[in-house]
C-alpha cells in the first residue's frame, strides 16, 4: 500500500462534480482507492460515498492505494486534485 | 361539478380540458425474506432493474445534465454492495433491499448541513423510484407520452417531471401540496402555463379523463363542470388570449407617453434564464439583476471567474442596460455557507453594502467581476442600503481600486462604468440632494423604502393592511427623490414591486420617474398604462 497527503484546493470541495471527476479518475485504477479524512476512509470510487464524506476545501486528505498498480494509480489521484477536480 | 378556490396564484391563465392525473403506482415493497437459495436469483432481479434503469437514464442524459448525475449515481457500486450485501446477509428480497440501501443512502444526505447536498437526497430518492418501478414490473405515469391537451393534477412535481412537459399539450397544471415558490411554480411561470399549487383535496375530487376548467388568476378550479361553465371558462379563455394578443402587439411600440416622454422599461431579473425569458417582451434593459442568487445558490462564496461567466453573459444579452446591485444578503435571505449571528432585527442589521464594506475582499471579487463584464455591454453597478455619505464614497474608492488593479493587469473594462444606488432607505431619502451629486442614477427600490418609512414589516401578517405604498409619505418621498435626482441630471427608476403595480404607473408617471423595472410578467401590462397615460 502507498499513500500521500493531499490538500483539497478547489472551491466548492470534493462535492457534484469535482466528486464525479475524482470519482471517474479514481474508477480508471485497478487498484483500490481511498481517502481518509479525520478518522473516516471513504472509498473513492464510489461517488455516493465521496459526496457524503462532505470534504471541504481547504481539507487536508491522505490519498491511499493498494494493489495493481498503486504507485502509478498514487500519481494519478494526487494529481487530479491538486490540479482543482475540473473546476 | 363543485367549485375549489385557492388564494394564490404560481402562474395566471386560464384552461378548459381533461384531467390527466399524474400519480405514482404504489411502489411500496413486497415484505417477506427469501430462502438462502433463493439469494442469487434476487440479485439477478436487482441487476436486471439496474440495467433497465441505467438504459432509460442514458437516453434522458442526452439533452438533460441532472440525468446525467442520476446516471452516475444509479450506476454507482456502493448501492449495488448495499443491496446485495442485504440479498447475501439478511436474506431480504430484492425489492426491500434496494428501498432500504436507498433510504439510507437518502438519510446521509438529507443529515447534511449543505442545502445542495440535501437536494442530493431528492436525486437519490427519484432513483429509488425508478429502481422499484422496474422491479416491480409497473410503468410510472409518462408526460413525455401526452397525445392531447391535459391539466395535469399531481400531488407535487419534481425536476424529473417537469423536464417532460410539452406546454403545448400541458394547458394547466394543478398541485396538491407545494408552494407559489416551489420548483413546479417557476417552470410553469418561465413556460407560461395556467398553475395552482398547494389545492388541498383536489387529487379526490377529479377523475382521470374528466373535463376540468380553472382560471388561475382568480385562483378558482370548476371540477366536473356543466356545459354552461365550460362555456363560460372557453369564451374566457378566448378573451384572454385576444387580450393577450392584443397587449403583445404592443412590444413593438416603445414606452413613450402621449405628451413624447421616452420612459424605459426594463426587467428585474435573478439570474441569465430570466433575462432571456424577459427578450421577447422589448425590454430597455435589465433595470436590477439580483445578483445575491448567485451567492445564495452555491456551495462557497463565488469567485471572480465564476462571477465574471455570468455577468458576461447577462451583459451581453441585455445590451442595452445591465445594472447589477451588489451582494444584497442578510434580512431575510441567507447562505448555506456562511453563519450569520442571530440579530434581534435583521432588517435593521449587518446587511446588504454593510456586508460587503466589512468583507472587502469578497465584496472586490464581485467588483472586479461586473467591472470585466462592462467590456461586454452597457453595465452599471448600484449598491443596495446606503445610508450615509460615507458608505457611498467608501464603496466608489473600492470600485476605484479593482479598476486601477484591472488596468495594471491589462484587463478590459468600461472607464466610464456609471455608479448608481439604490434608495431604500428613510436616511437615503433625506440625503437625497446630496447623494445625486456623487451617484449616476438611483433606483428606488419600494419594498424595503416602504417597509421602512412606514416602520411597517411586510412580513407581518397583522399589519399587512398598513404596508401601503400608496401612503402620502411614501408617494412624497419618492417625489423627492426623483425631483433630487433631476436636479442633478441623473436618471430616477424604481426597481421595487410597485413599478410593476398597473395602478401606480399614472401617479409615478406624473412624479416623474424615468425608468420602471419589474418583473417579466408585468412589462405587457405597464406597457400599456404608459402608452394610454395623456
Amino acid at each position: 500500500m502507498v499513500s500521500q497527503k493531499v490538500t483539497v484546493t478547489n472551491p466548492s470541495g470534493i462535492h457534484a462534480r469535482p466528486a464525479s471527476n475524482l470519482c471517474k479518475v479514481a474508477g480508471s485504477c485497478r487498484c483500490d482507492v481511498f481517502l481518509v479524512v479525520g478518522d473516516k476512509k471513504v472509498q473513492a470510487k464510489s461517488v455516493l460515498n465521496l459526496m457524503a464524506a462532505a470534504i471541504k476545501t481547504g481539507t487536508e486528505v491522505v490519498v491511499e492505494c493498494d494493489g495493481e498498480g498503486e504507485e502509478e494509480a498514487l500519481k494519478k489521484v494526487v494529481e487530479a486534485i491538486e490540479s482543482g477536480l475540473g473546476e | 361539478m363543485e367549485r375549489v378556490t385557492v388564494e394564490k396564484t404560481a402562474s395566471r391563465g386560464i384552461a378548459v380540458a381533461p384531467v390527466y392525473l399524474y400519480l405514482e403506482p404504489d411502489l411500496t415493497p413486497e415484505t417477506g425474506s427469501i430462502a438462502a437459495q433463493d439469494r442469487e436469483a434476487e440479485i439477478g432481479r436487482f441487476l436486471a432493474a439496474k440495467e433497465a434503469v441505467v438504459k432509460e437514464l442514458e437516453t434522458l442524459a442526452e439533452t438533460n445534465e441532472i440525468f446525467a448525475a442520476h446516471l452516475e449515481i444509479a450506476g454507482d457500486f456502493m448501492l449495488q454492495d448495499g443491496v446485495e450485501g442485504k440479498i447475501n446477509g439478511d436474506l431480504k428480497n430484492a425489492q426491500q433491499a434496494t428501498g432500504e440501501t436507498i433510504d439510507e443512502f437518502a438519510a446521509i444526505f438529507e443529515a447534511m448541513d449543505d442545502a445542495y447536498m440535501k437536494e442530493r437526497a431528492a436525486d437519490i430518492k427519484d432513483i429509488g423510484k425508478r429502481l422499484m418501478a422496474a422491479l416491480k414490473g409497473v410503468k410510472r405515469p409518462d408526460l413525455g407520452g401526452l397525445t392531447r391537451p391535459v391539466v395535469v393534477v399531481a400531488r407535487d412535481m419534481y425536476p424529473s417531471d417537469t423536464v417532460k412537459i410539452d406546454p403545448s399539450l400541458v394547458k394547466g397544471i394543478l398541485t396538491e401540496e407545494g408552494g407559489v415558490t416551489s420548483h413546479v411554480s417557476i417552470i410553469a411561470k418561465s413556460m407560461g402555463i395556467p398553475t395552482l399549487v398547494g389545492v388541498k383535496g383536489i387529487l379526490s375530487k377529479v377523475e382521470d379523463g374528466q373535463t376540468v376548467c380553472m382560471d388561475a388568476a382568480e385562483g378558482v378550479i370548476i371540477t366536473d363542470p356543466d356545459e354552461a361553465a365550460v362555456k363560460e371558462y372557453e369564451d374566457k379563455l378566448a378573451a384572454y388570449e385576444s387580450e393577450r394578443a392584443r397587449l403583445e402587439s404592443l412590444r413593438s411600440t416603445p414606452a413613450v407617453t402621449k405628451d413624447g416622454k421616452r420612459i424605459y422599461l426594463c426587467a428585474n431579473v435573478g439570474n441569465v434564464q430570466d433575462i432571456q425569458n424577459a427578450l421577447p417582451m422589448n425590454i430597455d434593459g435589465v433595470g436590477l439583476f439580483r445578483s445575491e442568487f448567485l451567492y445564495m445558490q452555491n456551495t462557497h462564496f463565488p469567485t471572480e471567474e465564476e462571477q465574471f461567466a455570468v455577468y458576461k453573459e447577462a451583459a451581453q444579452l441585455a445590451s442595452q442596460e445591465l445594472t447589477i446591485r451588489t451582494l444584497d444578503i442578510g434580512g431575510d435571505k441567507e447562505l448555506s455557507y456562511y453563519e450569520f449571528e442571530k440579530e434581534e432585527n435583521p432588517f435593521l442589521g449587518w446587511r446588504a453594502i454593510r456586508i460587503s464594506l466589512d468583507m472587502k475582499d469578497m465584496f472586490k471579487d464581485q467588483l472586479r467581476a461586473i467591472l470585466r463584464a462592462s467590456a461586454f455591454g452597457h453595465v452599471r453597478i448600484m449598491f443596495p442600503m446606503i445610508i450615509s455619505m460615507e458608505e457611498l464614497l467608501d464603496a466608489k474608492a473600492v470600485v476605484e481600486e479593482c479598476k486601477a488593479e484591472l488596468r495594471a493587469e491589462g484587463k478590459a473594462f468600461d472607464e466610464k462604468i456609471e455608479v448608481g444606488m439604490m434608495i431604500e432607505t428613510p436616511a437615503s431619502v433625506m440625503l437625497a440632494d446630496e447623494f445625486a451629486k456623487e451617484a449616476d442614477f438611483f433606483s428606488i427600490g419600494t419594498n424595503d423604502l416602504t417597509q421602512y418609512i412606514l416602520a411597517v414589516d411586510r412580513g407581518n401578517k397583522k399589519i399587512a393592511n398598513k404596508y401601503d405604498y400608496f401612503s402620502p409619505a411614501v408617494l412624497r418621498a419618492i417625489g423627492h427623490v426623483i425631483a433630487a435626482g433631476h436636479k442633478e441630471g441623473i436618471k430616477v427608476g424604481m426597481c421595487g414591486e410597485m413599478a410593476g403595480d398597473q395602478k401606480a404607473v399614472e401617479i409615478l408617471l406624473d412624479l416623474g420617474l424615468d425608468e420602471f423595472s419589474m418583473s417579466a410578467g408585468s412589462i405587457d401590462y405597464v406597457r400599456e398604462q404608459i402608452l394610454n397615460r395623456d
